[in-house]
Formats: structure tokens, sequence, C-alpha cells
């Protein structure tokens, strides 16, 4: 059973196989008509594509028919146009006209005939690329540009008007990839601007029938644009390089004066300034010259009455002895005093204030601050009390301190206390340079007697005065002072090494501060403890005649005021006192002359005006 | 009443009768008009005979892609103007010469100011399909520039007559004898088809080529210049 199968098979295969192959055996594929063209609307040319060959030799043939008539003609031409191509003349070529064309392939076992194909050689029209292309480079205003010219290709009759042409131009640089296309129209000239300096250019020119096909781009003309120079160009350059120069100028000129500039725009803060100060000095790194040359001159002062503003701020008026021996030395520094402050020439003298604002009192603003301090701890204490030498010796202490370098005193060889004898002496004797109707003299007690002193004093203060102006009161105030002043005197005697006899106390009377008023006045009355040797009636009535503290001027000193009632009197004793004193000598005793003492027998705020100029 | 009727009614009347000519320059040479040149007017009908050709064309190749997407459906018709003889090459075209060539022109464009209405009527008649309603609009167009071209070859004619270029012999036609009444009746009757459609575009874009051509044979022949 499977033989006969088999044998079966192989006998199908045998019969089939010569079939299957069929190489050679088999009529020719269909062939194609893929274009038919037309180059100047006068002939055309149909190429066909053929079909597979059928393994026989094939041959094709064209047959057409035109529109009007029935009857089919053979392509006239298979060679012409190339191979299975088929190529109509002029004669054959009809215009308007539809053909009908149809290819057929033959080989040995039959013909295929192609699919029909109509066409109107109007509308197949492909003309061939335009000739004789030249491009040359122009200028225009110096900007050059290509003209680009040719020919329409010679087959196609424009001329006649038979076929029109349109063109179509395109224009790259050598190295760019893409082209610049334009539209030429019917015209066969063309100008082409906008060109690099130095680049070469390749145009291409192609033409078109109406209604048709574009042809072929013509071949590649090259030229070269020349390098030029751009007049517009070299202008912008100029004008670049102009203005980079005047940048360059202003900004030279900002540079110059960019000082005045900031300080215009950004002026400087000032700063705090140093009188002496030099920065050179200090980068220098020399500190000595530096801080030497802060040092003004005037500080620390040397001179006598800076120290006598140093003196001013230790005292203190606490106890009445010691108030008065503060106020008498006041009077003593001021007689001291160089300050031509004092206003000897104080045209307002009769007001005898001589207030002061330059006078002792002034130096005892200071001690006011005390006085209150110690006025309230020491209100009430009676006579006897003595300040403790402590606080005399404080205060006194300063006095040496001070006092020492008084040059106008020349009292070098003098101690401590002698310098405030002397001072004292000088005070009693500038009193006594006061001018006064009344010439008591008083023998200038010597160096060693200073117990003498006492009633010399005594009696100088008693004559002081103007017999008519002297009061009982007064006198007795007088002697008050005298006594006060041999207490401040003997207070200053205390420390005195030399083994001075402390004199008798006698009753004193001292002076208390009653009040500050508000004006910054310290009114200072006296204490009427007990009576003294002499006539101590100082029934005084409180608040009348005590010297009242003006103010405190700026050093510090306190101002002190006579009372207005014996200010009139003494107007005269205070001015011509002044202007006596100016011709003793410091170290002369002037005995003859007299000591006006405050009538209050205070502080004689009219010795006050008093400022021996030395 | 009555007086103010009638000559209103006149007046109606010739306004509707009257035509206006698309002359934008006057021809008849009116003072202040600028008269035009026969190079002029033969470049002014060149051109509108080129376009003309390009609107057929382009509504011939719609029609085609819309109803035959096919190619190639060209059946055994005859296009109506087929009695006009007309030069198919280059050669017999010079042959005829000027005023022979003028005459076909002048039956070409008389041929079909017709048809074109009746087209473009018959497309507007038929408002179902889509391309009948938005290509009718260029039937009308062609129309118009059918009859508008033809009067200017007219003018043209007259001119060139004036100039001595063409002899006397020209003229004077009318469409209608030039045409057989046979093949015009076939338009005239009855409604059309898109197959009649479709043969009356493919022949009217013929026949507009070859009044482009023969025009500008004519041209070419009668003032030689850069364009030729």
């Amino acid at each position: 059973m499977k033989k006969v199968v088999e044998v079966f098979l192989l006998f199908l295969l045998l019969v089939f196989t010569p079939h299957a192959k069929g190489t050679g055996n088999s009529p020719p594929g269909k062939p194609t008509l893929n274009r038919c063209r037309s180059p100047e609307k006068e002939t055309f040319t149909c190429w066909w594509e053929p079909g597979s060959d059928g393994g026989l030799p094939t041959t094709f043939a064209l047959y057409y028919r035109k529109e009007t008539s029935e009857t089919v003609y053979e392509c006239p031409d298979y060679h012409t146009a190339g191979k299975n191509s088929c190529f109509f003349n002029k004669n054959d070529t009809s215009i308007w006209v539809n053909y009908n064309i149809t290819v057929v392939a033959t080989n040995a076992l039959g013909s295929t005939f192609s699919d029909p194909v109509d066409i109107d050689v109007v509308y197949i029209v492909k003309p061939n690329p335009p000739e004789r292309v030249t491009v040359i480079v122009l200028e225009d205003k110096s900007w050059p540009f290509l003209r680009v010219s040719w020919e329409p290709p010679h087959k196609a009759d424009t001329r006649s008007g038979w076929i029109t042409l349109v063109y179509q131009i395109r224009v790259k640089l050598e190295q760019e990839k893409d082209w610049e296309t334009h539209h030429a129209g019917q015209q066969k000239m063309f100008n082409v601007f906008s060109l690099r300096s130095g680049g070469t250019y390749l145009v291409q020119v192609r033409c078109k029938p109406d209604h048709g096909f574009w042809s072929e781009w013509s071949s590649t003309s090259y030229v070269k644009v020349p390098d030029y120079f751009h007049r517009e160009k070299s202008v912008w350059i100029l004008i670049m390089v102009f203005s980079a120069f005047i940048f360059l100028i202003l900004t030279w000129l900002l540079h110059m004066n960019s000082h005045s500039l900031k300080h215009c725009i950004l002026p400087p803060v000032p700063g705090p300034k140093i009188k002496g100060f030099d920065n050179q000095l200090l980068k220098n790194g020399k500190s000595e010259e530096l801080f030497s040359a802060l040092v003004v001159s005037d500080f620390p002062p040397t001179t006598s009455y800076n120290y006598e503003d140093l003196l001013v701020e230790y005292l203190e008026v606490n106890v009445p002895e010691e108030q008065e021996l503060m106020l008498e030395e006041n009077k003593d520094l001021h007689d001291g005093c160089l300050k031509s402050e004092c206003s000897t020439s104080d045209s307002d003298s009769g007001r005898g204030s001589c207030d002061s604002h330059t006078l002792l009192m002034d130096k005892c603003g200071e001690a006011k601050e005390e006085e209150r301090q110690t006025d309230q701890e020491r209100m009430g204490t009676e006579a006897e009390d003595m300040v403790s030498p402590d606080m005399s010796s404080g205060r006194v202490k300063t006095w040496p301190s001070v006092f020492s370098p008084l040059p106008q005193y020349s009292s070098n060889t003098l101690d401590e206390q002698s310098s405030l004898e002397m001072a004292k002496q000088h005070y009693l004797s500038d009193s006594q340079f006061l001018p006064s109707s009344t010439s008591s003299y008083l023998t200038q007690p010597g160096h060693g007697t200073k117990e003498a002193l006492g009633p010399s004093y005594w009696e100088f203060c008693l004559s002081n005065k103007q017999p008519h102006l002297l009061h009982p009161q007064t006198q007795a105030r007088q002697q008050l002072q005298a006594h006060s002043d041999v207490d401040i005197s003997s207070i200053g005697r205390k420390q005195a090494p030399a083994g001075l006899q402390s004199p008798l106390l006698r009753p004193t009377e001292y002076v208390e501060v009653q009040r500050v008023n508000e004006e910054d006045m310290v009114h200072l009355q006296p204490v009427v403890s007990g009576c003294g040797q002499n006539n101590c009636s100082p029934q005084m009535p409180q608040g009348e005649d005590y010297s009242k503290v003006k103010g405190v001027d700026s050093d510090n000193v306190l101002l002190l005021q006579r009372n207005m009632m014996e200010e009139d009197r003494l107007k005269e004793n205070c001015y011509t006192s002044s202007t006596v004193t100016t011709t003793q000598k410091p170290t002369a005793m002037p005995v003859q002359d007299e000591m006006v003492l405050g009538m209050n027998g205070y502080v004689d705020t009219a010795t006050m005006c008093i400022l021996p100029t030395y | 009443m009555k007086n103010v009727w009638f000559p209103s009614l006149t007046l109606l009347c010739l306004e509707l009768s009257m035509r206006v000519g698309t002359a934008p320059i006057c021809a008849y040479g009116q003072t202040g008009c600028h008269v035009p040149t026969l190079a002029d007017l033969f470049d002014r009908v060149i051109q509108q005979s080129s376009r003309m050709h390009g609107i057929s064309s382009d509504l011939h190749s719609e029609f085609e892609q819309y109803f035959f997407p096919s190619k190639n459906l060209i059946g055994k018709r005859k296009c109506h103007t087929y009695g006009i003889l007309t030069p198919d090459d280059k050669e017999n075209a010079q042959r005829l010469g000027r005023e022979q060539l003028t005459e076909v022109i002048l039956r070409l464009l008389g041929a079909w100011g017709d048809p074109m209405s009746q087209l473009y009527q018959s497309m507007s008649r038929d408002q179902n399909q889509d391309f009948n309603h938005y290509s009718s609009n260029k039937a009308l167009e062609i129309s118009d520039m059918v009859h508008e071209l033809r009067d200017g070859v007219a003018k043209m004619t007259e001119k060139m007559k004036q100039f001595g270029v063409l002899g006397n012999t020209v003229g004077n036609i009318s469409p209608e004898s030039l045409v057989p009444s046979s093949a015009l009746s076939s338009y005239t009757q009855g409604e059309f088809n898109s197959l009649d459609h479709h043969d009356l575009l493919y022949c009217f874009r013929r026949d507009s080529n070859k009044v482009k051509n023969y025009l500008r044979i004519l041209k070419c022949t009668t003032l030689p210049g850069l364009d030729c």
C-alpha cells in the first residue's frame, strides 16, 4: 500500500516539475508605461517598464490611438529614445489630442498588454534646462551683486510664443548646504544681492512651461566674489574707535577728579579732632612725641592761680573759726591771686559787692558744698569748739601744698604756717593798703612775733574804717574780725613745728552758714557764743550783716557779696584800696596803711575786691 | 402718478438691460483716461486667458479627484466645439495667419459662454453634492471670464484693425453660427449629470489652453518683443 502511494507521488512530481519551473515558457509579464515626456511640445517620448520575463525572448510593441480616429498606430520609433521607449516625432505628434497608448509584450508563449494610458501632449511638457548660464559680479554703490543671465533651451520655441517658460534660480555659497531659490518669471536675467565678500557662489537655473514639469537644473556656474571693504563698516569702525577714545578720556578725567567727586557725592563725615594730635606720630610709633604733643602747655597748671584753683577744691568752711579761716584764706588766696579777673576797675564798685565774680568767694564755691555738710554737722557748735586738728589740719594741710609754690610771695624761707601767716599778713596788709580817710597805721609785726601780730591786728582792724563809719557795733565786729583773724592765724600756727604757742583762745565769733538760698547763696551769720576779751557784743541782726554767697562761678569759686547796706560806704574803700596795693611789695609790711574791715565784722568783702597785682 | 411711474420704469429697464463692461480703462478714448496700447491689450488678454485656464484646470482636477478617483477615465466623448477647426500643431498655427487665428479665438470664446453659464446653473442647482456646493463659484467665475475675454479680444481685434495689422475680414462673427446648433442643443436640453459636468470641464480646459496659446502666438507674431 505504501509503495503505491510513493510511486504515485513520484509520478506527480515528475509531471508537475517542468510546469513549476516555467522559466522560459510563460508569456511575458505585463509591462507598464511609466512616463511620457515632451521637451518642446512638438515631440514626445514614452518609456515603459517591462514586466517579468517569461524566460523567452520578449518583444515589445507600442500602439496608440488618437482621440479623433479609431485607427491604431504603432510606435514609429523605438530606438531614438533608448530602450523600451517610443519616440513620436513632429509629424506624429498632435497637440490637444488625446493619445491612447498601450504597450504589448510578446514572447513565444503569448503576449501581454499593458494598461492603456491617455495623454495629452500639452500636459506632459518638460523642457530641457536653460542654456548658457552666465554669472558676473557687478557693483552697486560699492556693494557687489551677482547678475545671472541664461538662454532658454534651444529646442523650446519661445520666440514664436508656442511655449512660454518661467525660470527659477538657486544660489548658494560653496561651503553651505542650503540653496537660496529665486523665482525669475519669464525674464532671462536675474540679480542676486546680499553677498558675502570673498565667497564662492554656485548658481543654477531651471525652467517650466505654464502647465508642465520643471526641467532639470542647469549645470553649476561658479563665481567668486572679490573682497571688498565696506564703506559703511569703515565708518562704523571709526565711530567705535572715536567713542572708545572719548570713553578713555572720560575715565581718566574721572580718575583725576575722583577725590573731589568723592567729596561731592560722599562728603566726609567730620570726625573729632584732638588738638595737638598728630596721626603721623602715631603711625610712626613714637608715642612719646605723640603724647608730649598732646600735652598742653598750660596743663598741668604751673602758675599760681592754677594752684589756687586746686586749693579751692579742698577748702571747707566747716567750723566758724575755720570758716573764717577759710574765708580769710580765701582772701589770702585771692590776694595772692594774680588773676586779673578781679575787676578792680569795677565800675560798679560802688555797690560794694565787688562782687565778685572773680573774688575769692568763687574759689570757695567748692567749699560751699562742704560747708553745707559740715555746717549741718557742726551747727551750733560753740566757740570753744575747735575744729579738730584733723579737720583743721586737713584743711591747713592743703595750704602748704598749694601755697608753697606761690611765687609772688617769694616766701621760700617761710614755713607752711608762715606762708599762711604771710598770706594773712598780706591779706591784712592788703587791707592796709586800702586807702581810707582814716589813716591808722599798724606796726607790722615781725615774723616771729606772731602773737604780737594779734594785737597789732587788732589795732589794725580797728582803725581800718573811717571814723564816721565806725560803729561800736562795727568795731566790735572788727574786733571780732580780728579775733577771728587771730584765731585763724592761731589755728594756722597749730601745725607749726616750731612750737609756737597757741594763742589764747579768745572768744571768737565764727560764722556759720545760715542757709543756702535757692540762688545758691550761702548766708553766713555770726554765731554768738560768748564774749571775748574785747567787746564782743555781736548782737547782730540776723540776716543783716553777713556776707551772702552770691554764687559759684565756673571755677567753683564761692562768690560772696556784702550786705547791701554797707556796700555803699565801702565802695570807695574798695576802690581806693585796690589802687594802693599795687604799689606795695608783698614782703613789705604796710603798717601805715589801714585795714578795711567789713563793718559787720565778717568777711570784708570790700577787701575782697582788692587783688593786689604784684 | 402715471407720469412718474413710466419714466422710472423705463430707467429701471434700461439699467437691467445694460451690461456692465469690464473695461477699467476707457476704451473709447474719453478725456482724462489712459488709452491702452495694443501691447497693453495683448498683455491683459493673455493674462486673462492664462488665469481662466488655470481656474478651469483646477476645477477639472478637483472634479476628477472627487468623483473619479481612478484616473484616465476618458470616454469616447466629443466636445461640442469639435466643429471649430483649430490648429493642433505649431506649424499649422503659424501657417494659419493672424486673421484666422483671431477668428478661431473668437469662435472658441463665443462657443463657451453659454455652456459655462449652464454648467454653473446646473452645479448650483444640484446642492446635494458638496463638490457642486463649494465649486460652483469657480464655474461662475469661469463663465464671467469667458465673456470678458471675448469682449477683450474683440476690442483688441478692433485695435489691430486700426493699426492695419489685421485685415477687415475678421469680425462680425456671431457665436451661434460658429457652433453647430445640434451640439449646443444637447446642452440646452435637460439637466446635466456629473458625467456631463466632467466632459464639459475637460473640454473647456483644453479649449482654454488653445485660446491661451493662440493668443500668445498672435502676440508674438504681431508684436515681437521681449516676451517672445
